[in-house]
């Protein structure tokens, strides 16, 4: 049997997704990236490799902001956007989904979906993440909630508060002043979910035809206090797809798929990918004004790849052995 | 004596030089072109000017302070408004002032063209303005003014036959008449100010990435001014900016040619203009829902991986739509 491996590399969260040839998910991985995309991917391959067929692997596909860093280091076949990605996931877990909310750690969508299936529209949040799932992370730890508790609590206010949430700064000082007054947690709770639901319509839905169904997605769709807010502000029913969490990884898997058809060789490097010595260098490049920093990843002191600079003097040069 | 005159290459640059460079060159002055924006010039930009300005203006604050040690006047001109009943953004008219009292700058030479009331006289009160600052005398003004207009005149056309700024005015300055350029393939609409749309150091070099991905790009300055003007008289109301005219019109031109993919409106974060025109022009490209459409907000924090994200995004979408209702995945 054939599967396919899909890799999202996130701000937050790297996930890992294998399907099979009709692209269910067999397996799915969630790790954090504390910041350290390389070996989180090698850490989640490894992850897989406990159970996987290791034959079995027909194509790989990377998306995320660390897609390219990832597609390099397993030697991925497709390497896509997260809107893209996200799409592909829903539009196979969800026929008829026509708008998506995506939330993750620090970055926010909305997906249009056309009648047909294809992307129409899309949004994604700007500088700010005052709308994602790091602010929402924030106030939780503040208040000292577990996030996995915080959607439970925030179901059981009966009315809540109104938070000015504009701002993760200037939400915190509107927290502290509503428990000064006296307003319960779930309250308050309820209210914070209300807050990012708007902050989040008001930065990416301005102008967008939001149509049924509509699907919330992205590691913030596990916090049922958020389902409810965007059900409540939007007024209907918000879906959220099994596998929410790793939609994105699923996504690649699928694209995956679809772009290695039959007699296709995949260009996956192996489970054993994980024992590898990967190394990420950097260093300023002083060619002209620009003084681009270009990266550099080596394997046992080979030269993979490098980027980061404008002109292609370093990205377009023929990669050397080092010493 | 003549001075050497300083040419900041931001802002009105994009739109004027040849008209510029022909008068200036035809009254015997020489003149400095500040480089290309690099890294340099866009930190010395940002520092300077901390304030709430768009990043165009910080980055022609960077190019007037390139200039600062190697010219004897800077020729940075006041414009108010560039046709009547129309207004420039209020950036630009404020822009001598803003410099002068903010960094230390050799001495401006700036003409107010204003041509709210009146159509076309200022521009010779404007030449000769400039001509008696730099010792020209009124027979050479006027006749190289008249010249310098019969430039630009060809640039313009060279434009709308679809050749970009850079090439254009290379061109018009060695007379060439437009030898019209059909795009090769299909066409990606690419609408914004000037400034934003080819300055490569301010939009991530957008132009560059859409020509890589196979597709023409097309610009607001190639619609002829008065084609665009009658495609924005489709608004109920009259837009009082002229660049936003301009930029309206094209977009909801191109909006309506065979061949025409996808459209993406480049905006500056901190614009008043553009977050109106941009925002009008997103809602008539999705009320046809037909051709894709992007909105870029740009500015000194806008990461490129965020950029190029969305990008991939939008060339994905276009590759759907013209394949037509394929489904992205099964």
């Amino acid at each position: 049997m054939k599967t396919y491996l899909g890799i999202d590399v996130g701000s937050v969260s790297a996930n890992f997704v294998l399907v099979d040839e009709a692209g269910e998910v067999l397996e799915a991985v969630y790790l954090r990236t504390r910041g350290r995309p390389l070996e989180v991917v090698q850490e989640g391959v490894a992850a897989l490799a406990k159970t996987a067929d290791h034959g079995a692997v027909a194509g790989v596909g990377t998306t995320g902001s660390g897609r390219v860093l990832a597609g390099l280091v397993v030697g991925a076949d497709v390497v896509r956007n997260e809107i893209t990605a996200h799409a592909a996931a829903t539009a196979r877990l969800i026929p008829g989904a026509r708008t998506i909310l995506e939330i993750g750690g620090q970055d926010s969508k909305l997906i249009i979906i056309s009648p047909g299936g294809t992307v129409a529209d899309f949004a994604m949040n700007t500088v700010c993440a005052a709308g994602t799932g790091s602010f929402l992370d924030q106030q939780a730890a503040r208040l000292g909630i577990p996030i996995e508790e915080f959607g439970a609590i925030a179901l059981e206010a009966q009315t809540p508060v109104r938070i000015a949430g504009r701002c993760a700064v200037f939400a915190e000082t509107d927290m502290i002043h509503k428990q000064a007054m006296g307003y319960g947690l779930p309250e308050i709770l309820a209210g914070l979910c209300e807050a990012l639901v708007r902050n989040y319509l008001n930065n990416l839905g301005k102008g967008k035809d939001i149509r049924d169904k509509v699907v919330f997605q992205g590691g913030v769709a596990a916090n049922a206090g958020m389902r409810r807010a965007f059900e409540r502000v939007l007024k209907r029913a918000v879906h959220v797809p099994p596998h929410h969490g790793v939609m994105g990884a699923l996504g690649a898997a699928l694209l995956a798929r679809a772009q290695t058809g039959p007699g296709a060789r995949t260009g996956f490097k192996g489970f054993d990918l994980a024992n590898r010595d990967y190394r990420t260098g950097c260093f300023n490049c002083n060619g002209c004004a620009n003084q681009c920093e270009v990266v550099e990843i080596t394997q046992a002191s080979t030269v993979l790849a490098r980027w980061g600079d404008r002109c292609g003097r370093w990205s377009r040069a023929p990669l050397v052995s080092g010493a | 004596m003549k001075p050497v005159v300083g040419i900041p290459r931001a802002l009105l640059y994009w739109q004027y030089f040849p008209l510029w460079q022909s008068f200036l060159e035809g009254i015997g002055v020489e003149t400095y072109l500040s480089p290309p924006t690099g890294r340099q010039i866009l930190q010395d930009g940002l520092a300077a000017l901390g304030t709430d300005v768009c990043l165009p203006v910080k980055v022609a604050a960077g190019h007037l302070l390139a200039l600062r040690d190697r010219v004897d006047l800077i020729l940075l001109p006041r414009l108010v408004s560039a046709a009547r009943r129309e207004y420039a953004c209020p950036k630009l008219m404020g822009l001598p002032d803003l410099v002068r009292h903010s960094l230390s700058l050799p001495p401006l030479l700036s003409p107010v063209i204003d041509r709210y009331r009146h159509d076309n006289w200022p521009l010779i009160r404007v030449a000769l303005a400039v001509g008696r600052r730099v010792g020209a005398g009124l027979p050479a003004v006027l006749r190289s003014l008249a010249r310098a207009v019969e430039c630009y005149r060809r640039y313009l056309n060279l434009l709308q036959a679809g050749y970009f700024p850079q090439e254009a005015w290379e061109a018009a300055g060695a007379g060439q008449a437009p030898d019209p350029r059909a795009p090769a393939g299909d066409v990606v609409a690419l609408i914004g100010h000037p400034y934003t749309v080819y300055d490569r150091e301010i939009n991530l070099n957008l132009l560059g990435r859409l020509e890589r991905a196979g597709l023409s790009v097309r610009t607001a300055e190639q619609v002829p001014e008065a084609t665009a003007r009658r495609a924005a008289a489709a608004l109920p109301k009259h837009l009082f900016w002229t660049a936003g005219q301009q930029a309206v019109g094209a977009a909801f031109h191109y909006l309506e040619q065979e061949g025409v993919v996808g459209m993406i409106s480049v905006m500056s974060f901190g614009c008043g203009p553009d977050s109106m025109t941009g925002d009008l022009i997103a809602r008539r490209a999705r009320r046809g829902g037909i051709i894709p459409h992007l909105s870029l907000t740009l500015d000194e924090h806008a990461a490129e991986a965020g950029v190029l994200t969305r990008l991939e995004a939008f060339l994905d979408m276009v590759a759907a739509q013209r394949e037509r209702g394929v489904v992205v995945c099964g």
